[in-house]
């Protein structure tokens, strides 16, 4: 029965194809399942589901949100200069740079709610905005001074394998996943994704979800910015500019349904590894650099067809008549 | 360290700016008209932000203060991009500079705007890359960079004792440089006669996230089968040193390139064996050197011992050192001697003047 | 002037209210700001009427616009083409290796790489109608495959013995200030702008974008014409970075950033501001070059105000996003007031 029930979810197929992926090339090199690698392997994964997260939320009520990277980037040199210049304690730096990435989705989704303009334009412009303050603050300097206990959380795993890094992403995880899926605000999220129009007629404030979800995706986007300072060690100005395919990427392979109203966090969860297992293989099998950016385009459009045969199994499974 | 003020410097800076908005026309009439001396104006344009060109901005300023300039400004076009450092000249020669420092965004295609700023008078030298001839620059003053690639893996293949498998982590494929910095690093493993192997070239890594990613999953695979690791590209050598670090691996035997503090400290602590330095300082002040003296009467000398690349044969080497443990303290004396040393001859070597 | 709608084959009606509506236009605003713009720009700076400086903006601008167009024909389906840069850098790439490897002459290389331009855009077109996918997902993919097969066909190396007429031509300065690039632009404009306005197919076009079943039921073939139109946006991509390659006189895999991103940016604002809607339907030729006019001119001004470099972006972002949402304040005015 429980076997059963997991066949019927919308990521088995996914589940599958990354079990058989991670034994084929575990079996071909065997230095892929090392502890080491391992723990290498989930704390690109755990950095990557927090952006894939930032975005989902937007796609699950049908918007796009083009600013992740740029906020990411934003929070990052924020969180890192404040160490560096101001040596603000730490407590302090992940606070301020969690309420810049929230006044940054605030600042979106405000606007957005208030005027009706497609997000896809208001992100598109505060996505110059966020990026030129980043690079008037930093004149693409990095900053170095990141606190050590900082850089050893990004370095520092449990058992050898776990890295800490994976504490904040399932923090992340769990908070999405209760949110989507026990909430009513959750409800409401993707209720006002399936059709706005709807949704208002029952009494949603669809402004207020509007509002509510972009200041949520600017709050993961912080979280992801400064995960990726304390795995970098640095506060790097380009941090977040190839977030972009990424964060599209994996919810899209994991299920989500681009016109809003249908997300899975285990599915993105599945689309990240997908991607992370990809990047890693075409390392271990020394394939040719100049054909990793034709995977990586290859790999998108290999999940859309799945999706669509997985549309088609629904459909049949949905008619037994 | 320039990044330390930022903060600081942010308020004034857009104070300065403020009242350069406000002066500007003024400034820019004055500065347009062609005085008796010193009315050289240069602009110092690399291809974009990269940490590599900080070394310009101080070293503009330290020429217009020795050679007493009316200005030697470090302007960075705000992106990686050739047809925004293009507009970024274009812009520069409207508000009056009238000398051109720049490092081509395309050894070819940065000829065509080149050709357009001499033509407007304005002299242009390429600096720390060149431009492919033939050219509209007087010459290419930099680090030959298949060289440093080759000395680098020569040191490399020293301390491993002449023998062992290396890899190679290396920049943007798009880059110019890349190809000859991996054609380098084979030409001085072949040499061993099949001792030394290139076990794998990572390319396209010049930026952190995918330079992170990237040698760390390399460094999962192959870290026991390994034995050096020579980077040419300034981000590869942070992360594969701040790498190095985290596995605590002193095994493999690492040579960087560049001066990041964080490949120098790795270098002091003992996970890296070296770095191949540059000098984007030199290049700076020697090239606003130059620039003033070509404006004010004198011509390249035709028989100067130019070297040859495979851009041009007018290139001037900016030096390029090897810096250990041992040195690693003392690196930027070492590099003001080579720049002195340059700046001494420089006019009797390579100018023609009256 | 030459925005047209789909829904509607309205009539001129009489010239007084067609004159009038110029006014309350999207088009008229964005005029309005560049004459505003560039009154600032010549008060403040003294470059900015210089000869060269008129010349450089002009060629700035010619590139720009045809970038929009590009994008432009595609949301008039109410889709987007994220490939527009990896589409033209690599027709471009693939006209230096006629050039350079089957040693044909300009003419024809020119035309074989508009075509192949073309012909990515369709293979975009054809994958967004037959899966149904929406096409932002398709070419955020096809814009990594193509950037990715382009690099791996020319190991990044760039074709850089082009016919010396290639940078000549982009050099060429008409009474001093006039660059032909500018020329070509505005060509393409009144080309756009006749398709749109005066043939079945234009028609079609914004009338499949506009509503889709509806078309189809008046017996337009929507998938043909989307596809047409993706076609058409890699034409236009090809033949901007054909003009961005006479700029270099280097045909360089790099000149449209890593994966062509650089192009996104001004191939969305350009019709953004001009006022095409990204739902489809409805198209503004004039509105989408005076976008671009008004985008080059900003960062031209801006760099010779003295903005530091660095903060030249955000002072941009700022601005554009004001000029949407005064856009959108001007609709509402409107609205109230009943003018439109």
């Amino acid at each position: 029965m429980p076997l059963q029930k997991l066949l019927k979810t919308e990521w088995s197929g996914l589940l599958l194809v990354v079990i058989l992926a991670i034994m084929l090339i575990g079996y071909l090199k065997p230095s892929f399942l090392t502890p080491f690698n391992i723990q290498i392997l989930l704390a690109a994964i755990s950095v990557n589901m927090v952006i894939a997260l930032a975005q989902m939320l937007i796609v699950g009520i049908g918007q796009m949100n083009l600013s992740v990277g740029a906020i990411g980037g934003l929070v990052a040199i924020s969180f890192a200069g404040l160490m560096d210049v101001f040596q603000l304690p730490i407590p302090l730096a992940v606070l301020v740079g969690l309420l810049i990435g929230l006044a940054a989705g605030l600042f979106n989704g405000v606007i957005i709610a208030f005027t009706g303009i497609s997000a896809f334009i208001i992100t598109l412009a505060s996505l110059s905005v966020f990026k030129g303050i980043n690079l008037g603050i930093t004149e693409a300097q990095p900053f170095y001074g990141v606190a050590e206990s900082v850089k050893s959380f990004g370095n520092s795993s449990l058992l050898g394998t776990l890295p800490l890094l994976i504490i904040p992403m399932l923090v992340c995880l769990v908070g999405v996943w209760v949110l989507l899926n026990r909430m009513r605000y959750g409800r409401h999220l993707l209720a006002v994704g399936a059709s706005p129009t709807a949704a208002s007629l029952v009494g949603i404030s669809v402004r207020n979800i509007v509002i509510g979800t972009h200041a949520l995706s600017g709050l993961l986007a912080a979280v992801a910015g400064m995960m990726v300072v304390a795995r970098l060690q640095i506060g790097q100005p380009t941090i977040g500019d190839d977030w972009l395919i990424l964060s599209f990427a994996a919810p899209v392979i994991g299920g989500a349904v681009l016109a809003g109203g249908h997300v899975n966090v285990i599915g993105t969860l599945l689309g990240v590894t997908t991607i992370a297992i990809i990047t890693q293989a075409l390392v271990l099998f020394e394939i040719d650099p100049f054909i990793v950016q034709i995977f990586l385009g290859l790999l998108i459009l290999w999940a859309v067809g799945i999706n669509r045969l997985r549309d088609l199994r629904l459909t049949l499974f949905s008619k037994p008549a | 360290m320039i990044q330390e003020n930022v903060f600081q410097e942010f308020g004034r800076k857009s104070f300065q700016n403020l009242k350069k908005w406000m002066v500007g026309a003024a400034l820019a009439c004055l500065t347009t008209t062609p005085a008796l001396a010193s009315d050289t104006r240069v602009a110092l344009v690399p291809g974009g932000p990269h940490p590599y060109f900080a070394a310009w901005e101080k070293a503009g300023q330290d020429a217009k203060r020795d050679f007493g300039l009316s200005g030697a400004d470090y302007r960075v076009p705000q992106k990686w991009e050739l047809s925004q450092q293009n507009q970024l000249l274009e812009s520069l020669l409207t508000q009056g500079y009238n000398g051109f420092l720049i490092f081509p965004g395309d050894p070819v295609g940065t000829n065509s705007i080149a050709s357009e700023l001499t033509a407007e008078g304005t002299p242009v030298i390429a600096l720390a890359g060149c431009l492919k001839q033939p050219t509209p620059a007087v010459f290419c003053l930099g680090t030959d960079t298949g060289n440093s690639a080759y000395l680098g893996t020569k040191e490399l293949i020293k301390t491993l004792g002449g023998k062992g498998k290396i890899a190679h982590f290396t920049g943007f494929l798009v880059d110019p440089n890349t190809q000859l910095r991996i054609d380098a690093v084979q030409k001085a493993a072949n040499e061993t006669g099949g001792a030394v192997e290139v076990i794998q070239v990572i390319a396209d890594i010049d930026a952190p996230e995918p330079a992170e990613e990237k040698i760390n999953a390399f460094l999962a695979a192959q870290a026991d089968k390994v034995d050096g690791i020579v980077t040419t590209a300034w981000v590869p050598a942070v992360v594969a040193a701040n790498s190095l670090r985290k596995i605590g691996d002193k095994r493999i035997k690492m040579v960087g390139i560049d001066h990041d503090e964080v490949v120098l400290k790795a270098i002091k602590d003992g996970y890296v064996h070296g770095t191949m330095l540059q000098n984007p300082y030199g290049q700076g002040y020697i090239g606003s050197f130059a620039m003033d003296k070509l404006r004010s009467g004198c011509k390249v000398n035709q028989n100067a011992p130019f070297k040859t690349t495979a851009l041009t044969n007018q290139f001037i080497d900016s030096g390029t050192a090897f810096v250990g443990r041992d040195k690693v303290d003392t690196y930027i004396g070492a590099m003001e001697a080579v720049t002195k040393d340059l700046m001494a001859s420089f006019e009797s070597t390579y100018l023609v003047c009256n | 002037m030459s925005s047209a709608q789909g829904s509607s084959t309205k009539s001129m009606g009489s010239d007084q209210s067609s004159i009038r509506k110029f006014f309350f236009s999207n088009e008229f605003g964005l005029l309005f700001l560049i004459v505003v713009f560039a009154t600032i720009f010549a008060l403040l700076t003294t470059g900015f009427t210089s000869r060269f400086n008129l010349y450089a903006l002009g060629r700035n601008i010619s590139i720009d616009v045809v970038i929009g167009f590009s994008m432009m024909v595609v949301i008039v389906t109410g889709g987007l083409n994220l490939s527009v840069g990896s589409i033209g850098v690599s027709a471009v790439m693939f006209g230096g290796w006629l050039l350079e490897g089957m040693g044909s002459n300009l003419p024809v290389a020119f035309i074989f790489l508009l075509l192949g331009g073309a012909l990515l855009g369709a293979i975009n077109g054809v994958m967004v109608v037959r899966t149904g996918v929406h096409s932002f997902i398709i070419t955020l993919a096809t814009m990594s495959v193509y950037f990715g097969l382009m690099i791996w066909l020319t190991q990044a190396e760039a074709f850089r013995n082009l016919p010396p007429e290639v940078a000549t031509f982009g050099r060429t300065k008409i009474y001093g200030y006039l660059s032909p690039l500018l020329l070509i632009s505005l060509g393409v404009a009144i080309l756009l702008a006749i398709l749109y306005r005066y043939t079945s197919l234009g028609r079609n076009m914004l009338a499949a974008g506009a509503n889709p079943t509806a078309a189809e039921l008046s017996g337009v073939n929507v998938k043909r014409t989307f596809i047409l139109c993706h076609a058409l946006s890699g034409l236009l991509a090809a033949l901007a970075a054909t003009m961005l390659t006479c700029r270099t006189g280097a045909a360089i895999p790099s000149m449209t950033g890593h994966i062509g991103q650089d192009w996104l940016l001004p191939a969305f604002l350009a019709p953004v501001l001009g006022g095409t809607l990204l739902s489809g339907g409805k198209v503004s030729v004039l509105g989408t070059f005076f976008g671009a006019v008004l985008v080059s001119l900003l960062t031209n001004g801006l760099l010779l105000l003295q903005v530091s470099e660095f903060w030249v972006q955000a002072v941009l972002g700022a601005l554009l996003l004001s000029a949407v949402l005064l856009e959108k304040l001007r609709n509402v005015v409107l609205l109230q007031n009943r003018f439109i």
